[in-house]
């Protein structure tokens, strides 16, 4: 079950990440986790330790950066932000989600229309 | 690019680790309060609320896994923890650990340092421009010599019947040059001693006589000054000189000025037109303990010129671009065939023949290092059986740390590269250890190197070596490391877990334990044949008679300079003069002078003799002495009939000769030679043989017989003889005579140096010392060898008897004594130990004819060596064997059986 959740975030999730930067600016390792179960709609249940692995190999490639911060309960947390080439990497990571799932979404439905 | 950044990342994360950990716990620790916290506002209660918290997380200690997978260099990490652990082993079994780098470094060490000579003297190409073009050229005579030939007889003589190798004729080289296309250039070069005075002490230095093309053809020229000019190499223009550089600066301190005046060569000036530059070495100084510091033109007169068998001088050259070997030496066989049609009474049979100059310079030497470089090769194959030996007996006994291991998830991989790391970490520092000895061991081989091997100057611990003892340790580390290591790790862990040290690794260790053993001994068989030949040979050699005692006398060269000492009378005078003085010194028994002491030289020549065949003359070839009446005397060579050279054999009287016996046993057999003529050529006086001496082995004991004349040295007009070399026999010790001797002849000739003082003893001591070294080397060899292959039998047979302890209990219960034990394990010891006898002594019948030129009357099959040794061998490994075998006597039948 578990090998199964990991397999398919495995290439999705750091752009699950990029996004989820972008979107809400600087955030730190549960508050993107949490952001990730929210947007899925509980549909993907994924150990959130994974989470960190990934977020440091982001960093080790220069896409992301870190800083320690406070939280809201003025705890002390880690804090992640998208630099400029994160930026660059998730536009070219959207375009090609965009192309490849329209050329698998049409070849479907081609399939469909013959059957 | 985001791929490097990740990489260097990595890199530099392995010096932030502690730092790293903690900041991940920290985090990890933040966001589980956090979920917890969040659950607590969804409405779970504390416990319930963190323990959601943790599920949701997943595993906190895989995530850290994870996390420093992708943190560091996993690869570079499990080496350093290998390395680590493995240094820690060591440390706390250091006894095993020193065995093992003691014997790596023996290995490694001996053949660094043998290879770091093999690369000296036989890889390194030689320091001139295109060294491989340059080559050397001699002429050989065929198996009848001509009618005129003349030589002094330098280079290889075999056997009456063979071709011989000689010098060349300078008329030849004229010859040859201008007929021949495949060459840059030609030269001759020859060593020529002269006596400078002037600037200090008359000193007898030594350089060589060469054509005005020499330096042009080794591509290097005067760092200072010009080279000689094609009109300086005749006679008359020829008093030019370029001197080397250490002559320079050692006896001019580096005078600026000395380039272009004069200095005095014999009693000549010789004006210098240049130097050499530092660290140039010509091809003649290989193979010589002095240095050569000048170079004169050779400036052949035209009487040289005309005598086709004058064979004088050696010959090098530079082969032209574009030119192979082959073609230029059948450009020269044309050529001298041309010759010995041109001249059939000096040419016939004459050939001229090249090979690459190098092979010449390190030919002596080179099969001697690469016998020595094999025999190192042996011992460091016997040190790596005894160490994977040690290996496999120490990975037997960590089966079960093994065992648990791979039980807990490790790979075989894993557990394998962790022995070969400490293999390597074993290897490493074995090959350090080797390295420091082979620089010590460089300096000893440097030191008690017979002299006369080449290129000595440029052994050093260079890149080339250190490559290679890189690679020996890391091959020796991987075969002695991964093999043991394979073995344990096979078969299932289970098997190691259950309880009892006995099972089938056990087994299949243990015929491998035998098989390497058995290696052991074949391979110390092997060295030990190699030595015990040569020792033989050696031995047989001391043994040789030389035919004359050289014991209690000392020989010194005083060679009078030609421009001082132009007629043989006047050299003749010289020497009587000295005669009469030296004599007067007290502790000299007698006095003998001549052209060159026996191992010192001499001339060889062919003379038309009268013999009992129907011509009536027989042209025969011989070797000639010029000497004084008291030389056979001082030499102690007997006579056999007639009498010997007198003091009433002047110039005036009847021209005779002594011969030694071997001149009448191969010219004259069954007849009379007393009283037999023989004269040089046509118009030349006869001479009469008036005595017969013993057989005087004058090139050194391992020389053949020659036949041998004696001239009178008082008839000079005989033969060109120049008087070079004076002897007395003393009755006390030698060398205390010196000084006298010194004065006596300064009291003569205030310029005359005195060089080259030995007694025979060490002259002869020196010829033969190559053959003593190498024999001392490989005894060293085998001595170590045998040593290790003993360690290894000791431990082998330990190990075979630990493992059948309680097999011995139940034989002791059942009724057995320990005598019937000690034969038990001796016997089935020593089927391993002949079988290993018998493997050793093939392969040494197959190797051993490499050793065929280095033995000297002992056949490389010889059976009285191979029978000996084998016996020694199995006497010295069965008593190895012993001393464990004994053990297993001792042993408790009741302990035994309680040893599972």
């Amino acid at each position: 079950m578990s090998a199964e959740k990991t397999d398919l975030l495995q290439g999705t999730l750091d752009l699950m990440v990029l996004k989820t930067l972008q979107a809400l600016g600087p955030l730190h390792g549960w508050g993107i986790a949490r952001r990730i179960e929210q947007i899925s709609d509980k549909a993907l249940e994924m150990n959130q330790g994974t989470l960190y692995p990934a977020l440091l190999r982001l960093e080790q490639r220069g896409w992301i950066s870190s800083k320690w911060g406070a939280s809201e309960n003025n705890r002390r947390a880690k804090f992640y932000a998208l630099t400029a080439s994160g930026r660059r990497q998730l536009s070219r990571e959207e375009a090609q989600w965009s192309r490849v799932s329209g050329i698998m979404l049409r070849f479907l439905k081609a399939s469909e229309e013959k059957s | 690019m985001s791929r490097l950044l990740e990489f260097l990342s990595r890199l530099v994360s392995l010096f932030r680790k502690s730092k790293s950990e903690r900041e991940l716990s920290e985090e990890i620790r933040a966001h589980i309060e956090m979920q917890s916290e969040e659950n607590i506002r969804r409405g779970m209660n504390a416990d319930d609320a963190r323990r959601a918290a943790q599920r949701a997380f997943g595993g906190v200690e895989q995530t850290k896994e994870h996390y420093r997978d992708q943190r560091g260099l996993p690869v570079l990490e499990i080496l350093l923890q290998d390395i680590r652990y493995s240094a820690r082993t060591l440390a706390k079994n250091p006894g095993f650990a020193l065995i093992a780098v003691l014997t790596l470094a023996l290995g490694i060490g001996a053949n660094t340092t043998i290879f770091s000579f093999v690369d000296a003297v036989v890889l390194q190409p030689l320091p001139y421009p295109d060294p491989d073009r340059l080559v050397s050229l001699w002429e050989v005579s065929g198996p009848k010599a001509p009618d005129s030939f003349n030589t002094r007889g330098r280079g290889i003589s075999e056997g009456a019947d063979q071709p011989r190798r000689t010098t060349v004729s300078p008329a030849n080289l004229v010859d040859y040059q201008k007929q021949s296309t495949a060459f840059t250039g030609l030269s001759s070069f020859d060593t020529a001693g002269m006596n400078l005075t002037g600037a200090g002490n008359p000193e007898r230095i030594l350089g060589e006589q060469v054509n005005a093309n020499y330096f042009s053809i080794l591509g290097i020229h005067p760092a200072q000054g010009r080279s000689f000019l094609p009109e300086e190499d005749r006679p008359g223009n020829n008093h030019v000189v370029i001197i080397s550089d250490d002559l320079w600066r050692d006896r001019f301190g580096a005078d600026p000025k000395l380039l272009g005046s004069s200095i005095a060569l014999n009693s000549k000036k010789y004006q210098v037109i240049g130097i050499m530059p530092a660290g140039f070495v010509s091809p003649s100084q290989y193979g010589l303990a002095d240095r050569l510091r000048f170079y004169v033109p050779a400036a052949f007169d035209a009487e040289l010129l005309a005598q086709h068998g004058d064979h004088e001088v050696n010959v090098l050259g530079r082969l032209a671009p574009g030119a192979t070997l082959q073609q230029a030496q059948a450009e020269l066989n044309t050529i001298s065939d041309r010759l010995g049609k041109q001249f059939p009474n000096t040419n016939e049979n004459i050939r001229a023949e090249i090979a690459p100059l190098r092979n010449d310079i390190v030919r002596e030497v080179q099969s001697s290092l690469y016998v020595l470089l094999a025999c190192a090769g042996f011992t460091l194959l016997i040190a790596c059986s005894n160490l994977a030996n040690l290996l496999l007996a120490r990975a037997v006994s960590r089966r079960r740390e093994m065992a648990v291991r791979l039980a807990l998830g490790a790979s075989r991989a894993r557990v394998v590269s962790e022995l070969v790391v400490q293999c390597l970490l074993l290897s490493g520092i074995g090959c350090a250890a080797g390295l420091l000895g082979a620089v010590w061991a460089q300096r000893l081989f440097l030191f008690f190197a017979p002299p006369g091997i080449p290129r000595l100057d440029q052994v050093a611990l260079n890149s080339h070596v250190l490559i290679v003892a890189s690679l020996l340790s890391v091959i020796t580390a991987i075969l002695c490391g991964a093999f043991p290591a394979w073995q344990i790790s096979r078969g299932q862990p289970i098997d190691s877990l259950r309880a009892g040290e006995r099972n089938q690794a056990g087994a299949s260790v243990l015929r491998w334990r035998n098989a390497l053993m058995v290696a052991e001994i074949a391979l110390s068989m092997v060295l030990l044949v190699g030595a015990g030949l040569l020792l033989k040979s050696f031995f047989i050699l001391n043994g040789v008679p030389l035919g004359f005692q050289e014991q209690h006398v000392l020989a010194m060269n005083i060679n009078l300079p030609n421009t001082r000492y132009t007629t043989g009378e006047q050299r003749f005078t010289f020497y009587m003069e000295l005669e009469q003085k030296v004599s007067a010194i007290p502790g000299v028994e007698s006095i003998a002078y001549a052209n060159r002491l026996p191992m010192r030289g001499g001339w060889s020549s062919g003379i038309s003799l009268e013999s009992g065949t129907p011509e009536g003359t027989a042209m025969v070839e011989s070797d000639f002495q010029a000497v004084n009446p008291g030389y056979f005397r001082t030499l102690g060579i007997p006579l056999l009939r007639g009498r010997t050279i007198s003091s009433q054999d002047t110039k005036a009287t009847e021209q005779v000769a002594v011969v030694s016996s071997e001149f009448g046993n191969r010219f004259l057999p069954g007849q009379e030679v007393i009283g037999r003529r023989f004269r040089r050529h046509d118009k030349a006086p006869w001479v009469t043989i008036i005595g017969v001496v013993y057989d005087v082995r004058r090139d050194g004991k391992a020389a053949a017989i020659h036949p041998q004349v004696f001239l009178s040295a008082a008839q000079t007009d005989l033969y060109p003889t120049w008087l070079a070399d004076f002897a007395v026999r003393a009755t006390v010790e030698p060398h205390s005579l010196l000084s006298s001797i010194q004065q006596a002849v300064w009291a003569i000739d205030k310029d005359q140096p005195v060089t080259n003082v030995k007694t025979l003893e060490e002259v002869l001591s020196r010829s033969l010392s190559p053959r003593r070294f190498q024999m001392i080397l490989l005894l060293l060899f085998s001595g170590v060898a045998l040593t290790l292959g003993l360690v290894g039998i000791y431990g082998v047979v330990s190990y075979s008897v630990s493992q059948r302890t309680p097999e011995m209990g139940i034989r002791m219960a059942l009724g057995a004594q320990r005598s019937n034990i000690y034969a038990l394990i001796l016997r089935q010891t020593s089927g391993l130990i002949f079988a290993g006898i018998l493997l050793g002594t093939g392969c040494a019948l197959a190797l051993s004819r490499f050793l065929e030129s280095f033995l000297f009357s002992v056949k490389p099959t010889d059976p009285a060596t191979y029978v000996a040794l084998a016996i020694l061998l199995a006497v010295v490994a069965l008593f190895a064997s012993g001393v464990p075998a004994r053990r297993a006597t001792r042993v408790n039948p009741v302990i035994a059986l309680r040893y599972e």
